[in-house]
């Protein structure tokens, strides 16, 4: 399945595009109560400030052109009690609203991240680091924008304008239907333009992912600039991704700085409609001074929103852009969930077995071809090869990294994919070749995952790694289990691969898979794995992959694995002939 | 560029950034002024149009000529404003990336590691945006505002001053508002890039980590860590925002109490005809005019904090010391190695102790050891990614900091321990650069053994790897990584542990290959298995960070108990490395 984010096809896309909005909306429907107070507050402060002028107009007509002092002050006093709930509302849309943006980017973030957790390793392998923290930051914090700050002033806006629109309609029907004719002119013009700002702006996003991946690529991997003196070549890279950036960042801004001018333009021109028409009408006494000045007024509050929404519209442009990119992975799925077994399998007495398996990576090359295989429990099996040849691929299939193109793997007579994840991943320990540790200590990382002794404390986790006979290997870090770790490189390789050797020991699998698990540590450490793998429980079966042959002469069974096939060898003498005869690359 | 204060505890104003665009700004101002202005004037040509018509001498002609005119000009000074504005900004921002990249650059590996690459990807993504914000929206909207609060005060001064006066009251009550507001603002910003750098740090572990993950099925704990971040992220969001609820509604209130104030006064002025009408209409529109600006310096305000937040993190990154030393020396190596008394401490912790090594020019020494005995740090020291805490370390009897950066790393190789591929064509990783000949690269590549692979792949060379190198195994990685280091034609060849990833036979062709098509190198390699180095001119025994043997294999067999014993270890299968 094509995993890669920047190449979905249209059909992924499209499912997503309609998925994407029944998302969002789910996202905030739990918001309802919030959402309606919000709205009621941003409309009463919305009328608030639209009865403003109107009574300050009507004050000047009733009472300052006919000179009643008194009529003036009372006016003001409601106008001060007005102000007052104003102070109330506004305090409320903000507040209100605001926390329903934060809470939305929250749950955001946590759906998105909850995904990530779903999908497969495949996915992991297609898309860079850095452009999916792009995404997980970048596009939500986007998104966030728009909801606590724009969604609020675009719904004020809306209101006020609306009203104000109403009222200079109610004031003078013919006035008014030529003060909001520029306003059609704008409708039309966003119309027009938005698409074209939507695909700069997604243009732009884009490539701020690539810069951000650019800069993961590069930190993490600094020491090989740096013993390389490829400084110049990091800032060549850097700077070609930081240009390019430059380049479509300024497409979206000359395409997001389009609506500011054009709206002033046009909400100018209003106003010189109501001048010209007013005075007009004014000369043909169907119009008053005073109503000339609120009915400016009115104009400003209905052309000054207009103008705010032309901002507000942009940042919804850009929030939508990264909407999709975030829907992009929210319309991923995984192709690993459990599936109900299809047919009945032959019964097997193997507690793994590979049946007519084949597998190819998604940018085509088969790997394996035609796989038969069977792992009996307690068993050792150790698969060699030259590199390259699909040891790792087939030690993948067996953990359900991924699922084979053809055939089927059987997991104690069923087929794997009928397992839940966390059936199979109690049954199966898999010690990669690159191994991971997080920043913690030896103990969070010796335990992490582990359900049976999460909360456990250290007198039975002592108890625990004494019963599993890893305590040697704990003695050789100098705080024991309180040792502190790093994901970086703070510890040695040799030291990683111990403590993921113990990490999966403890978590007493069915099947222990170790894919060169013990490659750099050293021939007097690795005698006490094999050791520690000896006294594993009798009906553990174990699947070494090793170039060092002294990691594998104990196996019970050695499979010969090159260009995609996995041939029984006799013997260790029959297997290591067949490697040094064998020239075959993959 | 601008020179930076190097003291932190005094940091340059986020204006300072601005310094070397001046031209820009002076014309992004010059415009949003000559915008703002002519827009000031509309308000009187309204008044004056109104104010004609009541004296009986109205002229349609003049009005709209004056006020299309002025329009236009506005739309037309307005469009230039933004466009330079998005111009400046995002030039801004560039330069800013490119010097932070370019001090990046010059950092040691330790201070990388130190400064976190997850907060220095903040820095280079989230902080210069919100500079960039700054810049966009902060400079003009302040220039033009005050422009505006300024140019409608003398206005409403020349039309009234008593009641001009009492509307300008609300201006520093609104100042002082903001003050309070934003110096707690200020903190909380800083507070909220730490927890996005926290944020990125989970994200980017469970995503280097997402193979682990989905092995030991720990989905949920991610989550769960991922949620305790993100939670932060959220109530610190909340009280910031809370702050913000409080602030805009006080300013929209005060000046609103303004508005007040001209009905009240300007009302019994106009009745006690001190004040005429259409004065009394275009002190409206000026209030109108005067509050949007105050409301937009409130807005930008949280921008300025921002970026100020920001400029003060970015700043660190700037102004920390530059790792590069200056060293001229252009030597050619001959490969001769000295360290006396090196001593290596990660804190309190030795790694390496008081170590003395001799390396002839062009000979082979083996490093062996135990996990953590320090093999891989004592390499990091012989390319000088990290110093020595005490001692020193000389090739041809100079230090390392004594020889200029790009002549040093031209002639010393480096295969690391695990292996780091980049998301660029295999060329290109195995060049490294455009400065690699073809003879050299073909040459590392035969050597390496990579030849078949490369040639069946659909592109050869030009095939693009993922990053991480996922697409490849574990023995092909190790094996461009080798071909990286002998690509530059090295006179120093340093290997760790790399041959632990790469099957028997090829291992044995490659090392025949390297003495073959590199006789003059010389090798330093750590390694597990002795049997691949007996007949190097000296093996050194490291435990603990200490040098317990070193001499030749056959020396070694006889003096030291813990050669012996790992000698054996690995004799069980003795007599296949003998057939082959």
């Amino acid at each position: 399945m094509n995993y890669n984010l920047n190449q979905l096809s249209a059909q992924q896309q499209k499912s997503s595009a309609y998925k994407a909005v029944k998302k969002l909306l789910q996202l905030i429907a739990h918001e309802k109560r919030n959402l309606l107070l919000a709205f009621i507050a941003i409309i009463t402060n919305s009328l608030l400030q639209l009865l403003g002028p109107l009574l300050i107009g009507h004050a000047i007509d009733a009472y300052i052109t006919t000179k009643q002092y008194r009529g003036v002050l009372i006016t003001s006093g409601i106008l001060l009690g007005m102000y007052l709930l104003a102070l109330v509302t506004s305090y409320l849309q903000t507040k209100l609203m605001g926390s329903v943006g934060q809470r939305t980017l929250f749950t955001l973030r946590n759906t998105l991240f909850n995904k990530l957790q779903e999908l497969p390793v495949a996915f992991f392998n297609q898309n860079k680091a850095g452009d999916l923290i792009s995404r997980l930051n970048n596009d939500t914090d986007k998104i966030n924008q728009f909801f606590s700050q724009s969604l609020m002033q675009f719904i004020g806006s809306i209101v006020t304008m609306l009203g104000a629109g109403i009222f200079l309609l109610i004031i003078n029907v013919k006035l008014g239907a030529a003060t909001l004719i520029p306003a059609l002119l704008i409708l039309f013009f966003t119309m027009i333009v938005s698409p074209w700002v939507k695909r700069k702006n997604a243009v732009n996003l884009k490539s701020i992912g690539g810069l951000s991946a650019e800069i993961q690529e590069s930190l993490n991997n600094f020491r090989v600039i740096i013993a390389f003196n490829r400084r110049d070549y990091f800032r060549k890279r850097f700077h070609e991704a930081n240009q390019h950036n430059y380049t479509t960042a300024i497409g979206a801004g000359m395409a997001n700085n389009i609506f500011l001018p054009v709206y002033g333009l046009f909400s100018s021109m209003a106003q010189l409609v109501i001048l010209t028409l007013g005075i007009y009408l004014i000369a043909s006494h169907q119009f008053t001074i005073g109503l000339l000045v609120s009915y400016l007024a009115y104009a400003t509050n209905f052309y000054n929103p207009l103008r705010q929404l032309a901002s507000l519209w942009t940042s919804f442009q850009v929030a939508m852009a990264g909407w999709d990119r975030i829907s992009q992975i929210l319309s991923l799925e995984s192709n690993l969930n459990p599936v109900p077994e299809q047919k009945k399998m032959a019964a097997t007495s193997a507690l793994l077995s590979f049946r007519d398996v084949s597998f190819a990576y998604p940018d085509g090359k088969e790997i394996l071809h035609h796989i038969n295989l069977n792992l009996e429990a307690g068993k050792t099996y150790a698969l060699v090869g030259p590199t390259g040849g699909g040891k790792t691929t087939t030690a993948s299939l067996i953990a359900r990294l991924y699922d084979p193109t053809m055939g089927t793997v059987l997991l104690k007579g069923h087929d794997i994919r009928s397992y839940t994840a966390t059936e199979r991943t109690r049954k199966i320990g898999f010690i990669m070749q690159e191994p991971f540790l997080f920043t913690g200590t030896v103990k969070d990382n010796l335990l992490y995952g582990n359900e049976e002794y999460s909360g456990t404390d250290k007198v039975h986790l002592e108890q625990a790694i004494q019963e599993t006979h890893l305590q040697k290997l704990l003695a050789l870090f100098e705080h024991g289990l309180d040792t502190p770790v790093t994901s970086g490189e703070s510890i040695s390789l040799g030291q990683k691969q111990l403590i993921a050797f113990m990490r999966a020991v403890l978590r007493k699998p069915d099947i222990l898979i170790l894919d060169e698990a013990t490659a750099n540590i050293d021939t007097v450490t690795e005698q006490l794995l094999s050791e520690i793998l000896n006294q594993l429980p009798a009906t553990t079966t174990r699947v070494i992959i090793a170039h060092r042959l002294n990691t594998i002469e104990n196996a019970d069974e050695i499979y010969f694995v090159n260009s995609g096939n996995v041939i029984r060898a006799g013997s260790l003498d029959h297997a290591v002939s067949m490697l040094l005869q064998d020239n075959r690359t993959s | 560029m601008p020179k930076h204060t190097t003291n932190p505890a005094k940091p340059s104003s986020i204006f300072s950034i601005l310094k070397p665009y001046k031209g820009l700004v002076s014309l992004l101002i010059l415009f949003a002024l000559l915008g703002n202005g002519l827009n000031l004037l509309l308000p009187k040509i309204i008044a004056n149009g109104i104010d004609s018509y009541t004296h009986g001498h109205f002229n349609f002609k003049t009005i709209i000529t004056q006020f299309a005119g002025a329009t236009l000009l506005v739309f037309i000074f307005t469009y230039l404003q933004t466009i330079i504005q998005t111009y400046t900004s995002e030039r801004v921002a560039r330069d800013l990336r490119t010097r932070l990249a370019d001090k990046i650059s010059l950092h040691s590996y330790a201070d990388i590691e130190k400064a976190n690459p997850a907060k220095l990807l903040t820095n280079l993504t989230a902080d210069v945006d919100s500079i960039k914000m700054f810049v966009s929206q902060a400079v003009v909207s302040i220039a033009s505002s005050l422009f505006i609060i300024i140019g409608a005060s003398i206005l409403l001064l020349s039309i009234n001053w008593k009641l001009a006066l009492c509307v300008m009251a609300i201006i520093p009550v609104i100042g002082i508002t903001f003050f309070v507001v934003l110096k707690k603002v200020r903190a909380l910003f800083k507070k909220s890039r730490e927890i996005i750098d926290w944020l990125n740090k989970v994200i980017s572990e469970s995503i280097l980590g997402s193979a682990l993950i989905r092995v030991v099925n720990s989905q949920q704990l991610e989550y769960e860590k991922f949620l305790q971040a993100n939670v932060q992220a959220k109530t610190l969001g909340l009280s910031i925002l809370k702050l913000f609820a409080g602030l805009i509604p006080v300013i929209v209130f005060t000046a609103n109490m303004a508005g007040l104030t001209i009905l009240a006064l300007g009302g019994h002025f106009v009745i006690t005809g001190r004040m005429s009408l259409g004065d009394f209409a275009a002190f409206n529109s000026y209030l109108a005019m005067l509050i949007f600006p105050i409301l937009v310096i409130g807005f930008m305000s949280n921008v300025i904090a921002q970026a100020s937040a920001s400029y003060q993190r970015i700043g660190m990154v700037l102004d920390a010391p530059a790792a590069i030393n200056a060293g001229n020396i252009k030597a050619v190596l001959t490969g001769h190695i000295q360290l006396s008394g090196v001593t290596l401490l990660y804190g309190q912790k030795p790694v390496l102790k008081d170590i003395y090594l001799h390396i002839n020019a062009g000979s082979r020494m083996a490093v062996i050891g135990p996990t953590a005995a320090g093999k891989t740090q004592l390499l990091y020291l012989l390319t000088g990614l990290i110093k020595p805490t005490e001692g020193s370390i000389e090739f041809d009897g100079h230090r390392i900091d004594e020889y200029e950066q790009e002549n040093f790393y031209k002639q010393v190789g480096f295969v690391f321990q695990d292996s780091i591929i980049f998301n660029m064509s295999i060329r290109e990783n195995i060049a490294f650069s455009n400065t690699v000949t073809d003879a050299s690269l073909e040459k590392a590549i035969a050597t390496a053994e990579l030849r078949d692979f490369i040639n069946n792949l659909p592109e050869g060379l030009n095939t693009v790897v993922s990053e991480r190198g996922s697409s490849l195994s574990g023995g092909q990685k190790q094996r461009i990584m080798l071909a990286r280091a002998l690509a530059v034609e090295p006179k120093v060849l340093l290997l760790d542990d790399f041959t632990a990833r790469v099957d028997q036979q090829t291992e044995k062709k490659i090392l025949f290959n390297i003495q073959q098509n590199y006789p003059d190198l010389t090798l330093i390699s750590v390694t597990q298995k002795i049997a691949a180095v007996e007949q190097y001119d000296q093996i050194v025994l490291l435990t603990q960070g200490e040098i317990v043997a070193s001499g030749k294999h056959a020396d070694l067999m006889k003096t030291s108990a813990d050669y012996v014993q790992i000698f054996n270890s690995q004799q069980t299968t003795g007599n296949y490395e003998l057939q082959s």
